[in-house]
């Protein structure tokens, strides 16, 4: 987290760069705590990424910048506004997908489409036709009809035809075949282009790698790592596999070189990314035979940050 | 590894260097369906999948089986402890109207009228609607909404067979229907109306329970047809009004000597009705009904051979692909959602309101013959006329009092299974869309009033002869709304503040309702009969209306729906 530049809300020049601001939100369900002291910044124009495992908190934190649940400690600000308090005026402003998108048994996906888009202050109706294509939805079926995917599929072509500043999308992919992954992914990055800020809640780690500029992971209610995707891998570890005849006792010592086993005429360690320059220094006056090192990948950081340690 | 072995020995996996031949349980299958649908393998775990069936059912059955043998029982308890000979013989005369007829039965045995022929030509019809309701919802529950939600897949790919679903909810069914005419025999035997003999008590439930089983079989045949489990148990339900009403047409015809009879012959709920218990008591009607439960079963199963799990025979009609400029904003949304509901509603109301306005020329008549507990209730037996208006105003206001509890209850509904939630995710405000709905469900319940009186005052009109009844007896009707919209206001504020305790407003609708029905029988105090929503306006056009009670009933609503609307700005919605 100290790798971020920080966008300090203060002021309104400065409010102007930012989309979401959340800082140490607390809900709590009478004893369970939801959210325990979240903070959480999103630039406008950025495609942020906000992964978490189940029960993390991701649902309700996007619900409460709806306005559609009150937070009980800390301060949010939604477009510099408080959602709450200013729940209409905002809502005009931005466009939301649930992760499960329920829709009225006896209203089509066309009429549902147009309902969303009107409430929200307008539809525009050529591009709701263009995503209803690109998405391969029948707007005449009825909603009971629909299978998950293709309720999901509403609620997105809704959201993305809407003229609005901010995508507030939680897991808007679940139930979508691989092909409308794609095209989803194309949308996205033409909101981007268009000048949009999307907050993007997600499980599909190469969707989130694909898309966001900036991730923020969310554990137990608490974000506890944001940053760039190479920010966050600077801030994690190289698995290093070095073929090597002889121990190096210098290495068992150095800080930032972790679960150091030798197996045979190899040695495999994990390194602090911040402390590889130093780590190679001490193995260049070793008769290195061969060396390879793996960056992490989002899937480690992820694990390592949805496990139980700590 | 086994697995690819055994097959190969088997002779399934690809034959290496011959001509593939089609694999041995394919060719199986092709033969066995050849052979016949209702082969060996179709019912498949039929003992299992009903034991299962009936662990489900362990609350749901029981339930349907003693609250309809307790009906049986009440209508048989009440009839024979308020009527005596002299009063019966004036009920009849009502009783033999052709509206009458048009409702209840064929009437066989009223010219000798004994409590028990009463009960089966008055309130047998109830309790055969109520057989049949019973076994349409079990057989739609257990077939086609079981398909609808997928679970039907999870059991077919399991060890059973094609039909054994079908078939199981069916023997359920029967099962619950003989439960049924067991239960409603004693029921009806051991009551006060000393039914005698057994053999024609006996008769009656049996004849009940059969229009338990012909609807059981109707449905089964309509779960095949629309892959949905609603319209499922509609179509059922269309098949069940129209045997009412080609009864219902029937027996008017026969009681006023026309010629279209017949038509009863027509109607499952007029061959249980032609067995005529107490009076002719005979069985061969109720051959009809296994016929077409036979026939009715075998199409069944046909159709099922004919058609994929999950899929419908008959497809589901395609809607607009654009929305219609009303569904734009959320008092258009509020609207469209309740619109069949109310249209429904609103034809219900005109056609009793009608139905019950024809009766007030023989209520006139009979009106000297009539118990006097009733006629004191009615207003006593020179207002005769005005007294049964207002008293049906009064009526209709419970029941559509029902209506507006359901339907404030629909926007709890809305919220619980989240399709309110991205209503308020756009630029939609939460008092506005509390203020949509309330609005839908107040002028709802004006108009179903309106309908209502309109109905009443054209029947009373018409039967009596008398164009002046109309209008106040729509005034009568309509002046009860205030009452109701405070009943609504009660239920907001409730939905507002604190949604789980929103089935409190039917506390204060039964009680309501009780006091104004029952209090004057029971000779209650003032004090207690002014805790009624019902009590206040007035009976028009029998009482004066009070202006005084109408302004109060109308500020309190819009106080408690106004409270209702802030109170629901401030709490959290109920989210997944």
């Amino acid at each position: 987290m100290s790798t971020l530049t920080r966008i300090r809300p203060e002021g309104r020049g400065a409010n102007a760069s930012v989309a979401i601001s959340m800082r140490d939100v607390v809900k709590s369900y009478g004893r369970a705590r939801a959210l325990d002291g979240l903070d959480l910044e999103v630039a406008r124009g950025e495609v942020h990424g906000f992964l978490g495992p189940n029960g993390a908190g991701k649902s309700t934190t996007i619900r409460i910048l709806l306005g559609i649940l009150r937070h009980n400690a800390g301060t949010v600000r939604l477009l510099g506004e408080d959602p709450w308090a200013k729940a209409v005026p905002l809502h005009r402003r931005l466009a939301y997908v649930p992760g499960d998108v329920e829709l009225w048994p006896g209203l089509t996906g066309g009429e549902a489409i147009d309902l969303f888009a009107r409430l929200r202050g307008g539809v525009d109706r050529r591009r709701r036709d263009e995503f209803i294509e690109a998405f391969d939805l029948d707007p005449r079926k009825k909603g009971r009809t629909y299978s998950k995917g293709n309720r999901q599929k509403v609620a997105l072509i809704s959201a993305l035809a809407s003229d609005v500043e901010l995508l507030l999308l939680d897991e808007p992919t679940a139930g979508l075949d691989p092909l409308m992954e794609a095209v989803f992914q194309d949308c996205i990055r033409e909101a981007k282009d268009a000048g949009r800020t999307v907050l993007l809640s997600s499980h599909i780690l190469a969707q989130v790698e694909a898309l966001a500029d900036r991730v923020s992971i969310i554990r137990s209610g608490r974000i506890v790592e944001t940053g760039t995707l190479s920010e966050l891998r600077h801030l994690s570890r190289t698995t290093i596999t070095v073929g090597l005849e002889h121990d190096v006792p210098a290495l068992s010592e150095m800080a930032g070189v972790h679960d150091l086993v030798r197996e045979g005429s190899r040695l495999h360690f994990s390194a602090d990314t911040a402390q590889l320059p130093q780590i190679m220094r001490v193995l260049g006056e070793h008769d290195v035979e061969s060396l390879t090192a793996t960056p992490p990948t989002l899937e480690q950081l992820l694990l390592r940050h949805y496990g139980k340690e700590e | 590894m086994n697995l690819l072995a055994a097959h190969t020995a088997d002779g399934d996996g690809p034959v290496r260097g011959g001509v593939p031949r089609a694999p041995r349980a394919r060719r199986h299958a092709h033969e066995r369906q050849r052979r016949g649908r209702l082969g060996e393998g179709n019912l498949t775990g039929l003992g299992h999948l009903l034991m299962f069936m009936l662990r489900r059912d362990r609350l749901w059955l029981p339930i349907w089986v003693l609250s309809l043998s307790a009906l049986t029982a009440y209508f048989a308890n009440a009839i024979a402890l308020v009527m005596d000979g002299g009063s019966l013989q004036a009920l009849t005369v009502l009783a033999k109207n052709p509206v009458m007829a048009l409702i209840t039965g064929p009437g066989y045995g009223l010219d000798e009228v004994t409590v028990p022929r009463f009960i089966v030509g008055m309130y047998g019809v109830f309790l055969m609607l109520g057989a049949a309701l019973m076994s349409i919802l079990t057989v739609s529950r257990h077939t086609r909404a079981e398909e609808e939600t997928g679970r039907a897949e999870l059991i077919r790919a399991g060890v059973t067979g094609r039909h054994t679903q079908l078939i199981a909810a069916l023997i359920l069914t029967v099962l619950m229907n003989v439960l049924l005419s067991c239960g409603m025999a004693a029921a009806f035997q051991f009551s006060r109306a000393e039914p005698d003999p057994l053999f024609s008590t006996m008769l009656f439930a049996i004849s009940t329970g059969t229009v338990g089983c012909v609807f059981a079989a109707v449905t089964a045949v309509t779960a095949q047809l629309s892959a949905f489990a609603r319209a499922a148990s509609s179509m059922a339900g269309a098949v069940l009004g129209l045997s009412f009403v080609l009864r219902g047409i029937g027996d008017m015809s026969d009681v006023s000597e026309g010629d279209l009879a017949w038509l009863s012959w027509l109607s499952p709920l007029g061959w249980s009705q032609q067995t005529a218990a107490f009076t002719l008591d005979r069985w061969w009607p109720l051959l009809y009904s296994v016929a077409l439960f036979v026939l009715l079963v075998i199409a069944a199963l046909l159709l099922q051979s004919r058609r994929d799990l999950g899929a419908g025979i008959v497809a589901e009609r395609l809607g607009r692909a654009h929305a219609s400029s009303m569904l734009s904003s959320p008092l258009g949304l509020a609207l469209r959602l309740q619109s069949t509901n109310l249209a429904w509603w609103s034809a219900s109301m005109l056609i009793m309101g009608g139905v019950f306005g024809s009766f007030t020329g023989a209520m006139d008549k009979s009106a000297n013959a009539m118990p006097p507990e009733i006629i004191a209730v009615m207003g006593g037996r020179a207002g005769i006329v005005d007294g049964y208006l207002g008293y049906m105003a009064l009526y209709f206001a419970i029941i559509v009092a029902a209506y507006a509890v359901i339907a404030a209850g629909g926007l709890r509904a809305e919220e619980t299974v989240f399709h309110t939630e991205p209503v308020l995710a756009t630029a939609v405000s939460r008092s506005g869309w509390l203020a949509s709905w309330a609005a839908v469900t107040l002028f709802g319940t004006a108009g179903l009033m309106f309908m209502a009186g309109l109905g009443e005052g054209l029947g009373a009109a018409v039967s009596m002869d008398d164009r002046s009844l109309l209008w106040p007896t729509v005034l009568g009707h309509l002046a009860q709304t205030p009452a109701l919209w405070a009943l609504l206001g009660f239920a907001y504020l409730l939905y507002g503040l604190a949604p789980r305790l929103l089935s409190l407003s039917w506390v204060v609708f039964a009680t309501s309702a009780v006091l104004a029905l029952f209090g004057q029988l029971l000779e209650l105090d003032d004090v207690v009969l002014d805790l009624s929503l019902f009590t206040h306006i007035g009976q028009y056009p029998a009482q004066d209306l009070s202006a005084e009670a109408i302004v109060w009933f109308v500020v309190t609503a819009a106080v408690l729906v106004g409270v209702g609307m802030i109170a629901f700005r401030r709490r959290d919605l109920v989210t997944a």
